[in-house]
């Protein structure tokens, strides 16, 4: 399964990224790259940083420390919308569908594809003065009629401002969503990743579990992502429906997209990661090629080996039961 | 369980689920339907009237055109989700009657020139609207203030406007032509003479005047127009996709970058103006504006659009729905003049009609899901 070609070059660079939230620090010196190809696990306990470090990547947190590199170059994100400009796509648990809509909809969620005769701002304009002539001709009338020239000054800018506030209300009544391109996109943005969804009329609501995750790792491949990161894709799926998720992670990462993959899940970690990253205590603790470890080695190294020793847990007991280690 | 099967019982289920869907779409009609025949039957035996028939249906017709535009407001408001019902827009039909009304009978007591009275009699009560629509859209987009109280605290202050202006009477004194406009027909048809337009044919003596034909009153022609774009704008432009969107999942909408905020403003802005139309509309109708001239439509026009199956969670609903809704309660008004029953059994109909939509709708979802 595991057979990317891993370039040198890193596509992603985060150096000594620090993040504290007043005394607390939550993140501290993390370093870590991503290349074209790869799969990264990001693996830690609960409160051990992951989210925080993932939201400074991603652009919803900004880093009080250190420096993120993007494609060779220093990049800096005011907000996340910053990050996905760039192609820093992240999928989290609630995977931001709208589930009374139908699947290319969503692919197209806030950037819908329209059928172009005329530019949402020139029908503005259009409408505007098609409402604010007349009235204000009307109103500027009636003003010179009753009070004279200020009623005529009055019923003039009365006249033109109505017409531009109608404008602003009906000036996108041209623009029509292109449902057919829309659809026929999204039949090929699914395809190019080999999944299967029985009909893309439907609502999501009546997708699965796994397709929905599909729908939207889609969409951010569809919206051009260079590197996507998953927040616990495979929670709350089915054993089946686990597999095809993480077998779509690993051809994203075949067609060189890299993903970085939060778990819990160690089965999951080591089905689909080159490389696990651990976090401790905002801390990263190791960095291990998956293929040359073992869960045993990680799970020490997230719970801190002297606690487990301490403790007595057996590490493989941790693995046994379903891979769940830090609840 | 193989991939064949998996993907076989997925099929076989989204077929389920449509057909469903499509008897939870249906069902108002055949329910119409059966209304209609109800009522044609105990017309017919109890007091031997003739229930269907071309006048009925036209009084129906009109009969709905004021639930409908409200309707349709609050179908655009409900379908925007997150809570949002607007418990202004019947005030707000109240003050664009008043206000059209107000300039109507101080210009026609100027002797202006007739077009221009209605012209700017109506555009004056519409516009008025954008205010008060405005107002609710940036309280709810902006300062997050939850629909049910602003548009309830809205609702309040343009019904208290609308009295001061009116000096709590109805404001009367109107020009005739204004009734011709609100009561008149598009077309008239008068056998072996033709049809003529907007007017009874001039020829026609008092004696003619039953044979005359009314075709497409005017208000119900009115309701068409404005009914289809709002169809159009819901179902055919993004800004109606961003309506759905938002009321499905707004969080997802912001993240997707929808301008979450400018389309809240502009839907609740364009549901006022649906107000106003109705407004105005009202005022033609009865020669006069009052400030409670939509009182008792909010809550036929909220039932309307809950028959018609938009969900009260929002990110579901069709404008269809609200017409076949509004056609329900229009029908079960006239058809309680036509017996000659008291009017007052129109909100037990309607509330029982109401009750059943609800209980038909969330079981064909029940199915559907499961």
């Amino acid at each position: 399964m595991k057979k990317s070609q891993v370039s040198m070059e890193p596509l992603l660079r985060a150096v000594n990224l620090t993040k504290r939230f007043g005394g607390l620090v939550a993140v501290e010196n993390v370093s870590f790259d991503v290349r074209p190809g790869e799969v990264i696990g990001l693996v830690g306990d609960n409160g051990a940083g992951k989210s925080t470090f993932i939201k400074m990547i991603s652009g919803v947190y900004q880093p009080d420390d250190g420096e993120i590199y993007f494609d060779g170059k220093k990049v800096s994100f005011i907000d996340p919308r910053d990050a996905r400009d760039l192609g820093i796509e992240t999928i989290y648990q609630d995977l931001a569908l709208a589930e009374n809509l139908d699947v290319g909809s969503n692919i197209f969620l806030g950037r819908e594809m329209k059928k172009r005769f005329i530019s949402e701002k020139l029908s503005r304009i259009i409408i505007s003065s098609a409402f604010a002539l007349p009235l204000a001709a009307l109103l500027a009338w009636l003003g010179l009629q009753f009070y004279k020239i200020p009623g005529l000054v009055l019923g003039l800018l009365f006249g033109l401002a109505s017409g531009f506030v109608l404008g602003w209300l009906f000036g996108s009544v041209t623009q029509i969503v292109d449902r057919k391109t829309m659809m026929g996109e999204s039949t090929k943005a699914l395809k190019r990743l080999d999944i299967e969804i029985p009909s893309l009329t439907q609502q999501v609501r009546n997708l699965s579990g796994g397709q929905r995750q599909s729908v939207a790792i889609a969409r951010s491949i569809y919206w051009n992502a260079k590197v996507m990161i998953m927040d616990e894709p495979t929670a709350a799926l089915g054993v089946s429906e686990q597999r095809k998720v993480l077998s779509l992670v690993r051809t994203l990462a075949d067609h060189g997209v890299p993903v970085i993959i939060i778990s819990h899940n160690m089965q999951d970690v080591f089905a689909v990661a080159d490389r696990i990253v651990i976090l401790r205590r905002g801390r990263k603790v190791g960095e291990e090629v998956s293929a040359e470890t073992t869960p045993d080695k990680i799970v020490s190294l997230m719970v801190g080996a002297e606690t487990v020793h301490k403790m007595g847990v057996i590490p493989q007991a941790l693995e046994s039961n379903g891979g769940v280690a830090g609840a | 369980m193989t991939e064949m099967e998996l993907s076989t019982t997925k099929a076989a289920k989204k077929t389920r689920a449509e057909r469903l869907s499509t008897i939870r779409q249906i069902w108002p009609w055949f329910f119409l339907v059966l209304m209609v025949i109800v009522f044609a039957i105990i017309s017919k035996t109890k007091n031997n009237v003739t229930f269907i028939s071309y006048r009925s249906v036209q009084g129906i017709l009109v009969y709905a055109t004021q639930i409908l535009l409200i309707g349709l407001a609050e179908t655009i408001i409900i379908i925007s989700g997150n809570g949002g019902v607007d418990l202004s827009v019947h005030y707000t039909l109240g003050i664009a009657a008043v206000i059209s009304a107000f300039i109507m009978r101080a210009m026609y007591a100027a002797n202006l020139p007739p077009a221009l009275t209605i012209a700017a009699g109506f555009s004056g009560g519409i516009l008025f609207t954008i205010i008060p629509g405005w107002v609710n859209g940036t309280l709810v987009a902006k300062v997050k203030v939850p629909p049910f109280i602003s548009t309830l605290g809205m609702g309040y202050v343009m019904y208290g406007v609308a009295l001061l202006i009116s000096r709590g009477q109805a404001i009367s004194d109107q020009p005739n032509y204004l009734g011709q406009i609100g009561n008149g027909n598009l077309l008239y048809y008068w056998p072996k003479h033709g049809f003529s337009w907007l007017k009874i044919p001039a020829a026609a003596t008092q004696a003619d005047l039953q044979h005359i034909i009314p075709l497409v009153p005017n208000v119900v022609a009115i309701t068409l127009v404005v009914t289809i774009l709002i169809w159009f704008i819901l179902a055919k432009t993004q800004f109606g996709q961003h309506i759905y969107a938002i009321g499905g999942n707004i969080q997802a909408s912001i993240r997707s970058g929808i301008p979450v905020a400018s389309t809240l403003t502009r839907a609740y802005t364009l549901a006022a103006v649906l107000a106003g139309i109705a407004g105005v509309i009202w005022t033609s109708r009865f020669t006069s504006g009052a400030s409670n001239a939509g009182e008792p439509t909010l809550l036929f026009a909220i039932a309307a659009v809950v028959i018609g199956g938009t969900s009260m969670f929002g990110g579901e609903g069709r404008v269809i729905g609200t017409v076949i809704g509004a056609l329900i309660i229009a029908t079960i008004q006239y058809g309680l003049v036509v017996l000659g029953q008291q009017p007052y059994w129109q909100y037990v109909t309607v509330g029982v009609v109401v009750i059943i939509a609800v209980i038909v709708d969330q079981l064909g979802r029940k199915m559907e899901h499961s």
